[in-house]
């Protein structure tokens, strides 16, 4: 650990105590030392800046130590602990090594929970924690970055989501394209003429790949102006529930992009499959003679 | 004709709609029953799991929760105290840690195992042996018997008899302990042995062996099984339990499903709620056109019987039908297909890290099915009810003329 910045790489470290509020703000405060609390905190305990606090280890007060709060924070939101509350203090790390201090054990002054490392090429993190692990037994070191062998939580839920959408898609099309033979059988009269005054078959394909394609495009348009609106209630609705800024659903380009690229094939080929069926029949069949 | 008649006979004039129709609902019928099988999915697992392991109660430090458990000290003794409580039929000490095994089979670092140290030497609870022997009750001082999990006695070709060179490291420190010895005792199936984890257990003295340590009398966590046939036995040693440590918290296997539930399963459950209102939204915006479009096409026939003295009352039930049958059929099939799909969502979601291998997201209950149907009824007639007021209150004269002309 000695050969690594303790200081550079964690100005701040993060730690989880009791925090028990007086909650008057007196002018020898400035002399304590400060620190930062979390907004859900803040809430619970009434807490506001120039409040001072007591920290400790324990809810015996071992190590026990007064601060002055100078502000409150919105945690970083980490996906992987959105459900849990974030009751957490920001204290300058040699204050915190004073108070976790073990007296018998020198070792304890200079002990930290991790070390976070940003390296000048993140190309080599998987090198560089390899080389750091096998020099530092006991530790354990990782890259920041997501797992590649699709191994994380988040692509695992990502796979989910994708399944339920294939499957909500299959069940979609399943119903356009009852909707599009409907819509194919209220035509049958009028394509039936249409074709007895001697335009081709191939105008009318025409015709209705160019009504498909408009009607796909608008419906996939106005699904993705849908999923803009309402993606916020969606945000609003988590957030309110698990009390984080983390973002839920977020409707980006790509996803967009993809939901045209699915959806607008699907519409069309719809709307072909349903005219197909009556390109096929006899003129008069159409017009019922 | 009846209504149930004349509803069939308009589905079966056009069966292409109609299948295509009734294959939406069953696929979409098969999201919402999935959805519902996933709300309560993995409190049904995981209470079956807790119930299976055989304890009602568990005592872990004030400051820890049900995955952070911190060290408690004396833990031995309170388990002799507890074990003197009327209640009380069995007790067992649990500690954990993490360690590399070291094998010749796999070059690299070594793999790391959950090393778990525990009192309860018997099978069939918390682990099945398949192979070997149990782990025995008495060892001579250093010795670390072992029993090893399948997938790693798979994965480093262990035997029951095998040698397993262990490397444990300092809580807190950054160096390792000298390497240690385990002897192979059997191999078992643990139940709460997550997909990308490989398990080791040993006694509590072997624990202590393998840090270098007589035994201390620390555990993580104590395990106790009341007398079930005892109405209240449970609450009772619960309650003398905590007057006996005051610093320590005891938990029910109810408690601990309510502390699963708040957190770590809430998400599950919210995304189902969702999805399932999602998909009850989706059937019912479908059913509803695709019944105005039906209804829409036979205006001049629905005027015609209104004419020859079909009350409207009839032609509501005609309709009302007609949405029964496309749910009906549709939100049945949807359960045989809904199970399959159940079984592939599973998959993809056990796959996810430190999901213990016999935990289910989807799990089915009699309820799912109760209230699948009950939901898709509600949609069904809701969906109905705007295609029935178009063809109630269609003016019959206007209509018919309206057709003749066209």
């Amino acid at each position: 650990m000695s050969g690594l910045n303790r200081g550079r790489a964690c100005a701040f470290a993060v730690a989880f105590l009791i925090a028990a509020a007086l909650p008057v703000a007196t002018p020898a405060s400035t002399g304590l030392p400060p620190i930062l609390i979390s907004r859900q905190l803040a809430e619970r305990e009434h807490l506001n800046a120039g409040d001072i606090v007591t920290l400790a280890l324990d809810a015996e007060g071992t190590g026990s130590r007064r601060f002055r709060v100078d502000g409150t924070y919105e945690p970083t939101p980490d996906p992987l602990r959105f459900t849990a509350k974030r009751l957490e203090v920001r204290v300058h790390l040699p204050e915190l090594v004073t108070m976790t201090e073990v007296r018998d054990d020198p070792a304890s002054a200079d002990a930290l929970t991790a070390i976070n490392v940003k390296l000048k090429n993140p190309q080599t993190a998987d090198a560089f924690s390899a080389a750091v692990a096998s020099r530092a037994p006991g530790t354990f070191v990782r890259p920041t970055a997501r797992a590649r062998d699709g191994s994380d939580p988040f692509a695992v839920l990502e796979r989910f989501h994708v399944a339920v959408a294939a499957v909500t898609v299959l069940g979609s099309t399943a119903f356009l394209l009852a909707l599009m033979v409907m819509r194919a059988e209220e035509r049958r009269e009028t394509i039936g003429i249409i074709r007895l005054i001697g335009i081709s078959e191939r105008s009318i394909l025409l015709e209705v790949l160019a009504e498909g394609l408009l009607i796909a495009t608008a419906g996939a348009v106005f699904g993705i102006v849908l999923a803009v609106a309402t993606q916020g209630t969606v945000n609003q609705f988590f957030q309110w529930r698990y009390d984080t800024a983390l973002v839920f659903v977020r409707v980006t380009r790509s996803i967009a992009l993809q939901s045209i690229a699915v959806s607008v094939p699907l519409g069309i080929l719809a709307g072909l499959v349903g005219s197909w069926t009556l390109l096929r029949r006899d003129v008069l069949a159409l017009l019922g003679r | 004709m009846t209504a149930w008649g004349l509803a069939w006979r308009t589905i079966a004039r056009s069966p292409a709609r109609s299948v295509l129709a009734v294959a939406g609902v069953t696929v979409i019928g098969a999201l919402l029953f999935d959805m519902l099988l996933l709300s309560r999915g993995l409190l049904v697992s995981f209470r079956e799991l807790l119930d299976a392991a055989g304890f009602d109660i568990r005592v872990v430090a004030a400051e820890g929760s049900m995955v952070h458990r911190p060290p408690m000290a004396d833990a031995a003794s309170l388990a002799e105290a507890i074990a003197r409580l009327p209640d009380v039929r069995r007790i067992t000490l649990v500690r954990s840690d993490t360690a590399i095994a070291i094998t010749a089979a796999r070059s690299g670092g070594g793999t790391r195992v959950s090393l778990l140290g525990t009192s309860d030497l018997t099978s069939g609870s918390v682990w099945t042996l398949v192979s070997g022997s149990l782990l025995p009750s008495a060892t001579a001082p250093g010795e670390v018997p072992v029993l090893v999990s399948l997938r790693l006695a798979a994965a480093l070709q262990l035997q029951p008899g095998s040698s397993l060179p262990l490397r444990l490291f300092l809580p807190g420190s950054a160096s390792a302990l000298p390497l240690v010895s385990a002897h192979v005792a059997g191999i078992a199936q643990f139940s709460f042995e997550a997909a990308d984890e490989y398990t080791v257990a040993t006694t509590m003295e072997g624990f202590a062996a393998a840090h270098g340590k007589p035994a201390d009398g620390v555990a993580e966590m104590v395990l106790v099984s009341t007398d079930s046939t005892q109405p209240g036995s449970e609450a009772s040693a619960a309650a003398a339990i905590a007057r006996l440590r005051p610093d320590l918290r005891v938990l029910s296997n109810d408690q601990v499903m309510e502390q699963f539930n708040q957190n770590a399963f809430s998400y599950f459950r919210q995304i189902s709620t969702v999805l399932s209102s999602m998909t009850l939204a989706f059937a019912f915006l479908l059913i509803a056109t695709l019944l105005t479009m039906s209804v829409n096409q036979r205006l001049g026939e629905v005027a015609a019987l209104r004419a020859l003295g079909f009350p409207r009352r009839r032609i509501a039930a005609n309709l009302l039908w007609e949405s029964v049958l496309l749910v009906g059929v549709g939100g049945l099939a949807a359960l045989p297909v809904g199970a399959l799909l159940a079984v592939i969502l599973d998959r993809i979601l056990r796959e996810m890290p430190g999901v213990p291998g016999r935990l289910h997201f989807f799990v089915f209950e009699p309820r799912a099915i109760l209230l699948h149907v009950a939901l898709l009824s509600v949609t069904g007639v809701l969906a109905s009810l705007y295609p029935i007021w178009l063809a109630t209150r269609l003016p019959i004269a206007a209509t018919l003329r309206r057709e003749i002309l066209s």
